[in-house]
């Protein structure tokens, strides 16, 4: 999570000196990071409760009262106990490369799990007796913890730290993609994974969030050790290798999400919803991470896409009296779009920049305006347009959940299907545009204008192009959107619809394919495992965009070229002593 | 009808004079470090719930009803907390991205106007509804007599409308004549430039936000003496439209923004009332306007030169 | 220089910790924990859940929360009371942000579990019309207090061949159908304003409201003079109030919630037009006279008026008692109906048996045959699942409240 991406050429074994107050503990570096692991275990066998919660015990038998197997720990605790497990092994063993670094991501994991748990506890608790002594009782799991995580830090940076480890030559192709293929999986049963730690929210399970939160802390320090050692750029750089073989891999592994313990209806329904956004942050990734023209109202073609597909869905508020079949509705939506693209990106011709941006949210606030009115009949004003029938297929609706042989599909799956193969279309029509003359022109505009006038690009027609391809994508979503949903409302297409495209594709990385799936899935997973901090949900968005752009205007996957051209100009070299920023490529987790 | 026609004028004035307030700030933040400053709406909002805390908390009941006493108050207190939040924002938001490329510091004000917004309506008591503003000046109409009717103009109305005008004019003078007023001039057209000829930026563009959310805050708290309630959303919509006037003005031009925010003012009430559509397509035509002005004349009314913008 | 302010800030925080003098929100006498109900109660049988889907966040959020409130009252009481014997009763709202997918993820959550006994809600009839077809999958009733939109129980085709869609839909809240005409036939036949203005704020609730108003108005012989929109975010009206004023209307007819209720019948007197303004329930409200309402405007509410009715009076003590931090709002009486409806209907079925997912086609039943003494009066469902409590109170503007006016509850006949 914290790691910092270096630059290659960095000698792999070259320990940097810790530097300031550190570095007078440096001798004792070593007792240190085994005192903090140390702590880490015992703080996983204590007690973190002191009581019962007035809404119930605390998972993981943490609370005093259900300290009855103290050793069969489990969930946060286990984390906890790997984590210092590990901590103890590396400070011992000195053959790993990159022990420094791989020692400060136990230590932030460790100080993320006990700081979620024991602020949890804490404030549910109404005051720290919670997690210190209350009545006679004690529970100082979440302090011990804490304070081993801290030593660990403190160990992990007074003994230096090194640069990345870096893996060794390409194995043969087959053995690459039988690991590709075992690594894939993971991936899937880790997705899952996080989709279901915690369990439902509901009142039944009201720590749902606390687990949650508690288990992404664990998993951002396990995912940047596994980074600090290597194995993520060396499983980037496998996949580079055979692109081909992943993208094939990763549709499937992403096809067989159903069967996983996330396949449950909500999850399906949320996929889904994650779906339609990501595929129309993709095309908003053409217009604003290509070609770079900021677009402030972009969600307005998500939604002539589902206004137009609503048309002719045979819903009784429809306009017209036309059914059409979905595939052909799709076209149709995303034509529709794409003619709305290029009449909104026809200004681009004059206009640049910030004012772009500008005459982009006013076409965005003027569609929501009209559609409000019902203008010409369309959009069934304030009443929408509800009752848009499920999309068919074969006799069967896809709302429906359905049994193949001996295998149950939820309901929400067949959607999941069609909207992963949606994505997958338009991240590969992404991706060779990218790639292609086209793309080119697009990144040449963007990096200066004038200059790719210069050289001979025709800006004008090729900037209409990109919000014309973007919006046709969108409306595509759009169409796939009207039929999940089944209500087509103006409500649905508002500026902080737009924004949070944007902050999608801004937090995944502008200009990366993967990027801005990865930024709607972070974007709407997030509120949804977190349902219990609704009142707080749009102000923690927006400090979440202030500290993104602070800290990582990059995005998670920066683009090669982007990257460049987002970091700080005149920034003072980082701490701990990477050379600035450097064109390497990090993985999607 | 003739009176129709100068309420109409009337009414879009008096929208004009506030939204020309809320614009001075984007054109000085704007002509100074190219930020379209998307918050600057929401300090405007703040402003007025800072009015009101001042009202609700703080002030003595003796004078709440003695409107020459409690308004000089409400506006110190609105424009104190509206400048409290600029610095804050521009130090800890603005500041760290100064040599960011361009996007970086416009979705930070994206997400800085969420985060106001919800900061107010989560934590400001009450705040998740409209609530009564005091209505600390004159109340009452001053109905115009013109031939076949009257036309009614609120006091208050009155009130914005001055207010705008001389605090333009004392921005204005202040901008062109005193030293501090030479140096943001000389930053905003060359920032390192100017930094060679001794001026320090920071200050500059600190002083540049307080004054444009000082200008905000006093409107924030008129438009709730003159409306006599005040809402969480209502930075949004009259941030977009200041920002429009601030465009059809020319940006960094003082007089253009207020002549902007009665241009957008006026286009508002009569087009509610002359064009298709009606008031149900008011909002339309201001952005109708808005992209007209941008495609064929980006450099606003009082724009100099075209600057040219990536 | 930053990790070393983090490492010292994390030394600070764990010494502060250790330190801190050790306060606890402990409750005292909870032996068996787990439970949510103190008390004499029998949960032995486990918890059952009433959902929620209303706005939480964002600029509804006045209305989604003290719809939040209400029913939490609801339930808590019906835990004090046992009335479920067995279960205790337990409270789950989502959030939708008044926005129709949300409403669906939220809807899909709710249905997906188990012990889902009802759902009450959601405010918008937009987002009811994706929360209807989901809940109806899994046959888990639904009683929304607010949504009025005519179609939600008729059909889209209401007026000529109304038509139920979905048999567990329920609500408490009248519709537009009833509570539009009902104004009308009060504005021109006993108040005799001839010549009226209608406004909206292009939302759902507000827009049909004024039609069919301004329908049924027509067709008592006045003259609609006027047919404006205000905007969702828009502060100052005077735009449209000189619109208007230029008609000489008697009356202004607006289809829409207090917070702009208002101010705009303040402006309208600023503007000269000293003429009564009328809306439909959502302007009941206390902050509607603070917000600019002036003495003589006119609201319609469902229901008789609450001094007429016991439990009117409870539930606004109740709710005080509480000290909630959000008003309980415009819709808080009728959620606290729309819950209890839930309740009785979950009590009466099992009372002989335990719950499982086959008994919510008995709880359906069992809502549909509600005849219960509520808040906002008597409350019982037609074949639609529409209220049929169609009776209606007219209340004016007297001094800084709302008072009913005498001898206007009645029902609508058309």
């Amino acid at each position: 999570m914290t790691a910092i991406e270096k630059d290659p050429v960095v000698e792999p074994a070259a320990v940097e000196a810790p530097r300031g107050r550190l570095a007078g503990l440096a001798p004792y570096a070593t007792a240190l990071r085994a005192a903090g692991g140390l702590l880490t275990v015992v703080g996983a066998y204590l007690p973190w409760a002191t009581f019962v919660l007035n809404d119930g015990p605390y998972p993981e038998k943490a609370t005093l009262e259900f300290f009855t197997a103290p050793l069969g720990v489990s969930g946060f605790r286990l984390h906890l106990l790997v984590f210092g497990i590990a901590a103890i092994v590396l400070a011992f063993v000195p053959a790993v490369p990159a022990r420094g670094r791989i020692l400060r991501a136990l230590g932030w994991g460790v100080v993320a799990v006990s700081v979620v748990n024991g602020m949890y506890i804490t404030t549910q608790g109404g005051g720290f007796g919670a997690i210190t002594a209350a009545d006679g009782a004690v529970a100082f799991g979440a302090i011990v913890a804490l304070i081993g995580g801290a030593v660990l830090l403190v160990g992990a940076f007074a003994g230096g730290l090194e640069g990345h480890a870096r893996w060794g030559r390409p194995l043969g192709r087959f053995v690459e993609w039988a690991l590709l293929l075992v690594i894939y999986a993971l991936l899937l049963l880790l997705v899952a994974a996080v989709l279901t730690s915690g369990g439902q929210g509901s009142v039944a399970n009201p720590y749902s969030g606390a687990v949650f939160l508690s288990f992404l802390g664990a998993l951002g320090g396990l995912l940047a050790a596994l980074h600090s050692a290597g194995v993520v750029t060396w499983v980037t750089g496998m996949s580079e290798r055979h692109r081909a073989y992943s993208a094939i891999v990763l549709l499937a592994v992403a096809l067989l999400l159903p069967l996983t313990a996330a396949g449950t209806q909500y999850w399906m329904t949320v996929a889904a919803n994650i779906g339609v956004y990501a595929a129309t942050a993709i095309g908003l990734n053409i217009v604003v991470g290509l070609a770079g023209l900021l677009d402030l109202g972009y969600v307005a073609f998500l939604g002539i896409g589902a206004v137009v597909a609503a048309n002719f869905s045979g819903a009784t508020a429809a306009r017209f009296d036309i059914v059409l079949p979905f595939p052909l509705v799709m076209v149709i939506s995303a034509v529709v779009a794409g003619i709305f693209g290029a009449i909104v990106g026809s200004p681009t011709l004059r206009v640049r920049g910030d004012y772009l941006a500008i005459v982009t949210l006013a076409f965005g606030e003027i569609f929501v305006r009209s559609s409000q009115n019902n203008i010409g009949g369309l959009t069934g004003g304030s009443n929408a347009i509800p009752g848009i029938p499920p999309v068919t297929a074969f006799g069967q609706p896809f709302n429906e959940s359905l049994t193949i042989g001996s295998v149950e599909l939820p309901a929400g799956a067949l959607y999941y299907f069609l909207i992963v193969v949606i994505v997958a279309a338009v991240m590969a029509v992404f991706g060779n545009l990218k790639n292609s003359r086209l793309g080119r022109a697009w990144i040449a505009i963007r990096e200066d204008e004038d200059a790719a006038r210069a050289m001979g690009i025709r800006t004008g027609p090729v900037k209409i192009l990109a919000f014309m391809i973007g919006a046709t994508l969108a409306g595509l979503a759009g169409a796939f959107f009207a039929h999940k949903t089944g209500t087509v409302s103006y409500e649905s297409f508002r500026f902080l619809e737009s924004v949070t495209l944007l902050a999608a594709v801004i937090l995944g990385g502008m200009g990366t394919i993967p990027g801005a799936v990865l930024g709607a899935s972070i974007l709407f997973v997030l509120p949804e495992k977190l349902r219990e901090f609704a009142d707080y949900r749009l102000l923690i968005f927006g400090i979440a965009l202030v500290l993104i752009m602070r800290f990582r205007p990059q995005g998670l996957v920066p683009d090669a070229h982007r990257r460049a051209e987002l970091a700080p100009q005149s920034e003072p070299p980082p701490p701990d002593g990477s050379t600035g920023p450097a064109a390497a490529k990090v993985a999607a987790s | 009808m003739l009176s129709t026609l100068l309420s109409q004028i009337v009414n879009g004035l008096v929208t004009g004079a506030l939204i020309g307030l809320i614009a001075l700030g984007y054109t000085m933040v704007y002509g100074i470090i190219q930020l379209i400053n998307f918050a600057h709406g929401e300090i405007f909002m703040v402003g007025s719930y800072g009015g009101l805390a001042m009202f609700t908390y703080l002030m003595p009941t003796a004078i709440q009803n003695q409107w020459y006493f409690a308004l000089p108050l409400l506006l110190i207190a609105g424009a104190a907390v509206s400048v409290a939040v600029a610095v804050l924002m521009e130090r800890f938001a603005y500041r760290p991205l100064r040599n960011a490329p361009r996007l970086a510091p416009l979705i930070t004000a994206l997400g800085v106007s969420v985060a106001l917004q919800e900061a107010v309506r989560v934590f400001y008591p009450g705040a998740t509804a409209a609530l009564p503003f005091p209505k600390a000046f004159v109340e009452g109409t001053w109905e115009i007599p013109v031939p076949g009717g009257t036309v009614p103009l609120r006091w208050t109305g009155l009130l914005i409308i001055v207010t705008a005008l001389v605090l333009t004019f004392a921005l204005n003078t202040f901008v062109n004549n005193s030293r501090m007023g030479r140096a943001m001039r000389a930053t905003s057209q060359d920032r390192d430039v100017a930094r060679l000829m001794g001026i320090d930026p920071d200050r500059v563009i600190v002083l540049t936000f307080v004054l444009g959310a000082a200008l905000a805050g006093v409107a924030g708290v008129l438009n709730g003496v003159d409306l006599g309630f005040t809402n969480i959303d209502l930075g949004f919509q009259n941030g977009i439209f200041a920002f429009t006037a601030a465009v059809l003005g020319g940006i960094g031009s003082i007089k253009g923004a207020v002549a902007g925010g009665f241009a957008i003012g006026l286009v508002k009430a009569l087009g509610g009332q002359y064009l298709p559509g009606g008031t149900a397509y008011d909002y339309v035509w201001i952005f109708v306007v808005l992209i007209a002005v941008l495609v064929f004349r980006p450099q606003g009314f009082f724009g100099e030169t075209e600057r040219v913008r990536a | 220089m930053t990790r070393r302010r983090t490492i010292i800030t994390a030394a600070i925080l764990a010494g502060t910790l250790g330190l801190t003098a050790c306060g606890t929100n402990r409750e005292e006498g909870e032996g068996e924990g787990g439970g949510t109900t103190a008390g004499a109660c029998d949960t032995s049988k486990g918890t059952l859940i009433i959902g929620m889907v209303a706005p939480l966040s964002g600029g509804l959020s006045a209305l989604g929360l003290g719809m939040r409130n209400s029913a939490q009252l609801a339930v808590d009481q019906a835990n004090e009371a046992c009335k479920v014997p067995g279960y205790a009763l337990a409270f789950q709202p989502e959030d939708d942000q008044a926005n129709p997918q949300i409403a669906s993820q939220a809807a899909t959550k709710l249905a997906s579990d188990e012990n889902i006994v009802g759902v009450v809600g959601t405010l918008n009839s937009s987002t009811s019309q994706t929360v209807q077809p989901i809940l109806n999958q899994e046959g888990i009733v639904q009683v929304s207090p607010a949504n009025t939109g005519p179609a939600l129980t008729m059909g889209e085709n209401f007026a000529t061949a109304p038509e139920r869609p979905f048999d567990n839909y329920f609500r408490v809240s009248t519709t537009d159908l009833v509570q539009g005409p009902f104004a009308a036939n009060y504005l021109v036949e006993k108040s005799g304003k001839k010549a009226i203005a209608v406004i909206d704020d292009g939302k759902t609730y507000g827009a049909n409201l004024a039609e069919q108003f301004a329908q049924q108005a027509t067709k008592k012989g006045a003259q609609i003079v006027a047919r404006e929109k205000v905007g969702e975010r828009d502060t100052d009206f005077s735009g449209v109030i000189t619109t208007i004023r230029a008609l000489n209307p008697d009356a202004v007819y607006y289809g829409g919630e207090y917070p702009v209720a208002g101010p705009l019948s303040a402006q309208l007197a600023a503007a000269g037009l000293n003429i009564p303004l009328m809306g439909g329930d959502g302007i009941v409200d206390s902050t509607y006279v603070s917000l600019g309402g002036r003495p003589g405007d006119l609201a319609t509410s469902v229901g008789a008026p609450a001094e007429s009715l016991p439990s009117a009076k409870q539930f606004l003590d109740d709710y005080a008692a509480q000290n909630y931090t959000e008003e309980y709002s415009t819709y808080g009486a009728l959620t606290y109906d729309a819950t209890n409806v839930v309740i009785e209907a979950v009590a009466k079925v099992l009372a002989n048996g335990d719950y499982s997912a086959d008994k919510r086609a008995e709880i359906v039943a069992a809502v549909a045959d509600t005849n219960l003494q509520g808040a906002s009066g008597e409350i019982a469902f037609d074949e639609f699942g529409d209220t049929t409590n169609k009776v209606l109170t007219v209340y004016e503007v007297k001094g800084d409240s709302f008072a009913p006016v005498e001898g206007s509850t009645g029902a609508f006949e058309g």
